[in-house]
């Protein structure tokens, strides 16, 4: 088995306001090239985890847990610092809303040179910089890179704009891409071809990606592999193929009965009881009982297990439900 | 009951005043023919910026058009004087995307529902109103105490269901649905997606739904209108449309969807 890129361990999230924890011992590893998603609803906690663990989130820190990336064990003093610095160098970071994450009084050429400057300090000149600036923005379906160096972000749409974000962290080719939601804001047609550019990069330059989204059908035809959580805690990591052809966390199966899909029809789809755990449910019982189909007094008592070091897949439920390897 | 369409556009287009701000997006309609006959659910379908929307205010006479016509039961809504007008409001319900911006905060959710019968069923007495009211919130899926309670007390797959309570209060004979999913969580959705399939099961219930999701188009209309760029690019059958399209943009937009 490969060594893994970025691995998690244990990892609690709690806000530094009133020391909640959000986010309860969360254990995830990527491997090198591996297209990976996170998919959880609104509340789940899956943004907060993924902006903390990379520094970007100022009123909550990690608690406990370990955090490795490209064989680096971040350190627990100055954490946010250090794991701040990994990102823009070896680590890029497209944010949800291409609306709002361009600078809108510069210009998009500036805007991908100034990523390199910062993230290898001036070594190619400014010709060179230049050249490849504009080889990235071909490099994700930007019609008349040349052109489009000199426009204002405001000159594109929503689609353009978001290749603009993914041009300026690729620029810096790194080993991992952190995707919040990028399509959420998107239209159908865009959305995939954005999804698709992420995914083909994956497969030409052996970059991780890693995919955040609530739409667990666009994860399940995307990804290798989808961790899933609900009430900020970590109920499954499973292969994608395996959603809807064998058993996997009860969650992860009501989630995946939810979604209208194509092949579906409305005896297909069956609709979760009651209303979303918000994240810091905590580690006592599982947060998804009180919906559960499966559900058994067991479930609410029981400490919740750790993803210990399973390979591929891990499932938190408490009857064992989609554990089997 | 009459042989006319419900709501019968013909030619109705629409332009805006120039929009400097809003670059390469088109708002505007331009010779839209929809028939709605009763009893029927017709999906109108499109990307944002399509004119989806436009379309449903039209035909809830929330704007209004520049050319074409629109008969509603067969009568010109152009022609309508004051009274017909204020009828029409009890005629046509619609239940909008955002149900946190949609009901009155300051208003009990009873207080909400009641509006409509208070206003075009005079003769109703308040026991009998209340007693609507109870029976309107179960059937939407509430326990009967809502009433008493105010609009942020509710999450938003709730507050959609007290939006769909408020507009069959009055018993509309069209009902305008304006991508009443899309705001709430994927599980949620699922539980109002099933709402509706058990209203127009239950109730006789004629119905526009206005949407960007293919499959939920697919699963719960008759008929589908694909819009794109202001213009009606395709219709028929929901399920035809939907699996074999003729048109290149219905094509693509399928192609697309997860």
């Amino acid at each position: 088995m490969t060594e893994a890129l970025f691995a998690m361990d244990d990892v609690t999230v709690a806000l530094r306001s009133n020391g909640r924890k959000m986010v309860t011992g969360v254990g995830l590893s990527v491997k090198p090239g591996e297209a990976f998603g996170v998919v959880g609803e609104s509340g789940s906690g899956k943004t907060l985890l993924t902006r903390t663990v990379f520094g970007l989130q100022d009123d909550a820190e990690l608690v406990s847990g370990r955090v490795r990336f490209d064989g680096q064990l971040l350190p627990e003093q100055g954490y946010a610092r250090a794991a701040r610095k990994l990102l823009g160098g070896r680590i890029g970071f497209v944010p949800q809303d291409p609306f709002s994450s361009l600078n809108p009084t510069m210009r998009v050429g500036k805007q991908i040179t100034e990523a390199l400057y910062l993230a290898r300090g001036m070594p190619m000149g400014a010709q060179r910089t230049k050249a490849r600036a504009i080889e990235v923005l071909g490099e994700v379906g930007i019609p008349e890179p040349e052109l489009a160096f000199n426009q204002f972000p405001d000159q594109f749409s929503g689609g353009m704009r978001q290749r603009i974000v993914f041009a300026i962290a690729l620029a810096q080719e790194p080993k991992l891409l952190i995707a919040d939601e990028p399509t959420t804001a998107l239209d159908a047609i865009t959305q995939r071809r954005v999804i698709e550019l992420m995914l083909g990069r994956c497969r030409s330059h052996g970059m991780a990606l890693i995919l955040i989204s609530h739409n667990l059908e666009l994860l399940r035809q995307s990804v290798d592999r989808i961790a899933v959580l609900y009430g900020g805690q970590l109920h499954n990591i499973t292969h994608a193929d395996d959603i809807g052809s064998r058993t996997v966390h009860p969650y992860t199966e009501a989630l995946f009965e939810c979604i209208p899909s194509k092949e579906k029809t409305l005896a297909d789809i069956r609709a979760i009881p009651g209303e979303p755990v918000g994240a810091g449910f905590g580690t006592k019982g599982c947060a998804f009982a009180s919906r559960c189909r499966y559900a058994e007094p067991i479930c609410r008592e029981t400490q919740l297990p750790l993803n210990g070091d399973q390979p591929g897949r891990f499932s938190a439920c408490l009857l064992g439900r989609g554990a089997d390897a | 009951m009459s042989g006319h369409p419900i709501v019968s556009l013909k030619g109705v287009a629409k332009t805006f005043g120039k929009r400097l701000l809003v670059q390469n997006r088109s708002f505007a309609l331009s010779d839209i023919d929809i028939t709605v006959g009763r009893g029927e659910v017709v999906g109108i379908l499109g990307e944002s910026g399509s004119g989806k929307s436009t379309v449903a205010n039209i035909v809830t006479r929330l704007t209004g058009f520049d050319a074409g016509t629109y008969l509603f039961d067969g009568a010109d809504v152009s022609a309508f004087d004051k009274k017909e007008g204020f009828r029409f409001k009890s005629r046509v319900q619609i239940v909008f995307q955002d149900p946190y911006g949609s009901l009155n905060p300051r208003a009990t959710v009873a207080a909400s529902i009641m509006e409509g019968l208070v206003l075009h069923r005079p003769e109703m007495d308040k026991a009998t109103r209340r007693a609507r009211v109870a029976q309107l919130l179960d059937e939407v899926g509430l326990p009967a105490d809502c009433g008493d309670r105010y609009p942020h007390e509710f999450s938003g797959g709730q507050r959609q269901r007290i939006a769909i309570a408020r507009a069959l209060a009055v018993e509309p004979e069209l009902l305008v649905l304006d991508e009443p999913l899309s705001s709430l969580d994927v599980s949620i959705q699922a539980q109002v997606l099933e709402l509706f399939v058990k209203l127009i099961g239950e109730r006789d219930l004629t119905i526009i739904f206005i949407s960007h999701d293919v499959n939920v188009v697919r699963l719960i209309c008759d008929r589908v209108y694909v819009m794109h760029q202001g213009r009606i690019v395709e219709e028929g059958s929901a399920e035809d449309v939907l699996t074999h399209p003729r048109n290149a943009y219905t094509e693509r937009l399928l192609a697309a969807v997860y």
